[in-house]
């Protein structure tokens, strides 16, 4: 039988590099298939991706030895949505697609009517795509692979840069698209709301070979400690159904669901220990040109407090964490940091104060030394030199660097780089630590790592405050949470509250535990057992 | 802001930029302020009638120009050779030919602007593109790398800020103007260079190599109003030089000063 897609006995090693990126992997795809590449971050899957659609060593040059059979038309999807379009508009773009292929012009027209149509993109043509949000770009991407009509689609991460909300829509659009015959190969980092579709999931090791394959609910159960141990997020509640889990008061999952309720309860009903305050917002305005973006804001952040602000794309939280260390001016009220107004602050003094980790730590970096970097401030202080060893060097022991102390910031990993981006804010005791969404992007090892530095922090006394969009992390973390929605704060309280409150909450998910609560308590009133 | 509506976007982009750099070339070779003067007025003219411009338009796009045409006017005037002193006071001596020579200047660079402004305010990026790989043969390759590279730009301005913003909480002052333009642009070419592989990869994904045959969506081409257009803008510029001359202001610019 003539072979669809498949690879044998590949390996890839790049230039410049003296170790294989991927070895021996065979693959065999049958067409219509939906085959997901699993393991941990740097195993080489992209790069079996890359391989299977030809973009290695077509376009990007490395050294390839085996055979590849791939069908004619193959399309790609990337994670970055701001670098994967050439064109203006809409329209455009798509159209590229078809212009690429030679298409006569005057069949265009109904054939970007159709892609956008599929990739349910419901915009005028002449869009400019730099309006669109991540998730419309992402699907804009779609439509163009679409227009493609390619027998293959290769799936880079396609949901990595967009919050859940937008990886929801997005996965829920590839599955309706997955059920005509199409092959989809895919590598993500967030399996919710993918894995359960899949036919075949192939797992990775960190070397670059294949240590397993076949039906998700097998590697997930077969590898279990393989995953784990290479810290790949796993998903919330597959290969179980919450039928299954809510029906079995002993599984595994009901009782830690339970076990993470009762501590998030304990600690929202914990007495408010008297703090002093760090930070006391009044009544701010701020505003872009003539459109508020928050609006008579008013809150205090008190020593070894950790609050996370949550909230859909683009409801000001952004705006207010910068607000908070004084880089966006409000238009009216008053932010204080330990009682003074922040603008009489000397711009020196206020940074020993407050801390601020950027979404993209690299753009932060300033020296060319892990070392360096760290020690920066009291550098330019000009702090006494030992005191200054002293502390930089528990700070990189601290956030486990210690082994990079000499590379460049640039050439560590991504986990490695977030969490000097946060040791470099902590050389003064910052009193207040601001993150902007610190786990982004990262996978489950690096994260919880990260997180539990910061927790130490905490402990002694650091206030921090976090944008995020992960609702588990704010249950299971932040002691209160700050929802902002149409630029006023909507619930300002204990996680546990805003969770397990009646009301429906727009724009965020609930952790598990408290869709499962949810359903105990509404199922003693109304279906005695649950549907899906 | 580009507005597609008016009637001067609907002309071909490689025949209005062809048009607009030949009225230019000929201003160059005028070399008195009266026939300048004109060939500016009619400038502004054809952006209010074709162009959709009204006065607020102008005073907001052209107006700030003035502040250029009085500074070179004035450097011209205070400090250009001649011997027809009008007036003297200070270190500055005012001569007929500096006046004349300075108006011809400040004149002649105000009609560059409005004559560019007239251009770039009426005509689409895409459709220029577009009308320079099929009017001008520019290769596809270097077409649609430009388009790609545009949308670079505001790109590049949210990452500057951004680092700007991280650079003052970290308390980082580069000393030196090339010191602190090597801190900013390094990054930023870095993530540029990343970010112009990533978007050529995805273009190469989806099949483009700038060589093979294709079939594009826009196909501008010259009409019978893109010559018209031409015709109207070249007769309108030659009589307001025969009228010129005819006044006797008119003077060329291999003529040598006079007055």
């Amino acid at each position: 039988m003539a072979q669809h897609l498949a690879c044998n006995d590949v390996s890839v090693r790049f230039y410049g590099t003296s170790s294989l990126t991927l070895r021996n992997v065979s693959i065999s795809v049958q067409p219509g298939e939906k085959v997901l590449l699993l393991g941990p971050s740097g195993c080489g899957k992209s790069t079996l991706l890359s391989v299977l659609s030809g973009i290695i060593p077509g376009t990007i040059e490395a050294e390839v030895t085996g055979s590849i059979i791939r069908p004619a038309s193959v399309g790609v999807m990337f994670q970055d949505p701001d670098a994967q379009f050439c064109m203006l508009t809409v329209g455009d773009e798509i159209a590229f697609s078809l212009e690429n292929r030679a298409i006569p012009q005057h069949e265009m027209d109904a054939r970007i009517d159709t892609a956008m149509k599929q990739a349910g993109l419901f915009v005028p043509k002449d869009t400019l795509i730099e309006t669109l949000s991540g998730g419309m770009k992402q699907r804009l991407a779609l439509a163009c692979l679409l227009a493609l009509e390619a027998d293959v689609l290769f799936l880079d991460e396609p949901t990595a840069q967009l919050d859940p909300q937008g990886r929801h829509d997005i996965f829920s659009l590839l599955k309706s698209i997955a059920a005509s015959n199409m092959t989809m190969i895919f590598v993500e980092h967030v399996l919710d709301g993918l894995i359960d579709w899949m036919d075949r999931v192939i797992l990775l090791d960190a070397t670059g070979s294949i240590i397993g394959e076949g039906t998700p609910q097998d590697v997930l159960r077969q590898y279990a400690k393989e995953i784990e141990a290479a810290g790949i997020w796993r998903p919330r509640l597959f290969p179980y159904t919450m039928d299954k889990v809510s029906a079995d008061p002993s599984h595994p999952l009901q009782i830690a669901w339970r076990d993470s309720l009762e501590q998030s309860k304990k600690r929202a009903q914990a007495p408010k220990q008297k703090r002093l305050d760090i930070c006391n917002v009044r009544d701010l305005t701020i505003s872009y040109g003539k459109t508020n973006v928050l609006e008579h804001i008013s809150f205090d952040i008190t020593e070894g407090e950790w609050t996370a602000i949550v909230g859909e794309n683009g409801a000001g939280k952004s705006t207010l964490l910068k607000a908070l260390a004084g880089l966006e001016k409000g238009r009216q009220g008053n932010i204080y940091i330990q009682n003074r107004p922040i603008r009489k602050w000397p711009t020196a003094k206020l940074y020993e104060q407050v801390g601020f980790v950027f979404q993209n730590p690299e753009l932060q970096f300033v020296t060319d030394r892990v070392y360096d970097e760290v020690a920066f401030g009291g550098r330019i202080r000009k702090f006494d030199e030992s005191k200054l060893s002293e502390k930089t060097h528990r700070l990189l022991q601290e956030f486990s660097l210690d082994a990079h102390r000499d590379a460049h910031p640039f050439t560590l990993s991504q986990g490695q780089k977030r969490r000097l981006s946060v040791a470099t804010m902590l050389l003064f005791e910052q009193k207040l630590l601001l993150l902007d969404e610190p786990t982004f992007g990262q996978d489950e090892a690096t994260s919880t790592q990260l997180l539990a530095r910061l927790m130490q922090r905490k402990e002694q006394g650091t206030a921090i405050v976090m944008v995020t969009h992960d609702m588990d992390i704010v249950d299971r973390y932040a002691d209160r949470v700050l929802w902002i929605s149409d630029g006023a704060i909507r619930f300002d309280g204990a996680p546990y509250r805003l969770f397990s409150s009646e009301e429906s909450i727009p724009g965020l998910t609930r952790p598990l535990s408290y869709e499962w609560e949810r359903r105990v308590r509404n199922g003693q009133h109304k279906c005695p057992i649950g549907t899906n | 802001m580009v507005n597609t509506s008016v009637r001067l976007a609907q002309i071909n982009p490689a025949v209005k930029l062809t048009a607009h750099l030949m009225v230019m070339l000929f201003l160059m070779m005028i070399a008195d302020p009266a026939t300048s003067a004109l060939l500016w007025v009619l400038s502004i003219v054809i952006g209010i009638l074709f162009g959709g411009w009204n006065i607020q338009y102008i005073i907001k796009r052209i107006v700030p120009y003035f502040a250029f045409f009085l500074l070179v006017f004035w450097m011209l005037a205070a400090f250009g050779k001649g011997e027809h002193i009008v007036g003297e006071f200070a270190w500055f001596r005012i001569t007929e030919e500096g006046i004349y020579n300075g108006l011809t200047i400040a004149f002649r660079m105000l009609g560059f602007v409005t004559y560019g402004l007239l251009f770039t305010s009426t005509t689409d990026t895409t459709q220029l593109v577009m009308s320079m790989i099929h009017q001008y043969r520019l290769s596809p390759k270097w077409g649609y790398g430009l388009l790609a590279g545009l949308r670079f730009i505001p790109l590049f301005q949210s990452e500057l800020s951004q680092m700007k913003a991280a650079h003052k909480i970290r308390g980082f002052h580069a000393q030196g103007k090339l010191k602190s333009f090597a801190r900013y642009t390094l990054p930023l070419f870095t993530q540029g260079i990343r970010k112009a592989e990533r978007v050529a990869i995805a273009m190469e994904a989806r099949g483009f190599d700038g060589a093979k045959p294709r079939t594009y969506y826009h196909v501008p081409t010259i009409r019978r109003i893109d010559w018209m257009y031409c015709a109207f803008l070249f007769m309108a510029v030659l009589s307001l030089t025969a009228l010129s001359f005819s006044f006797g202001w008119l003077h060329w610019t291999w003529n040598g000063s006079s007055a």
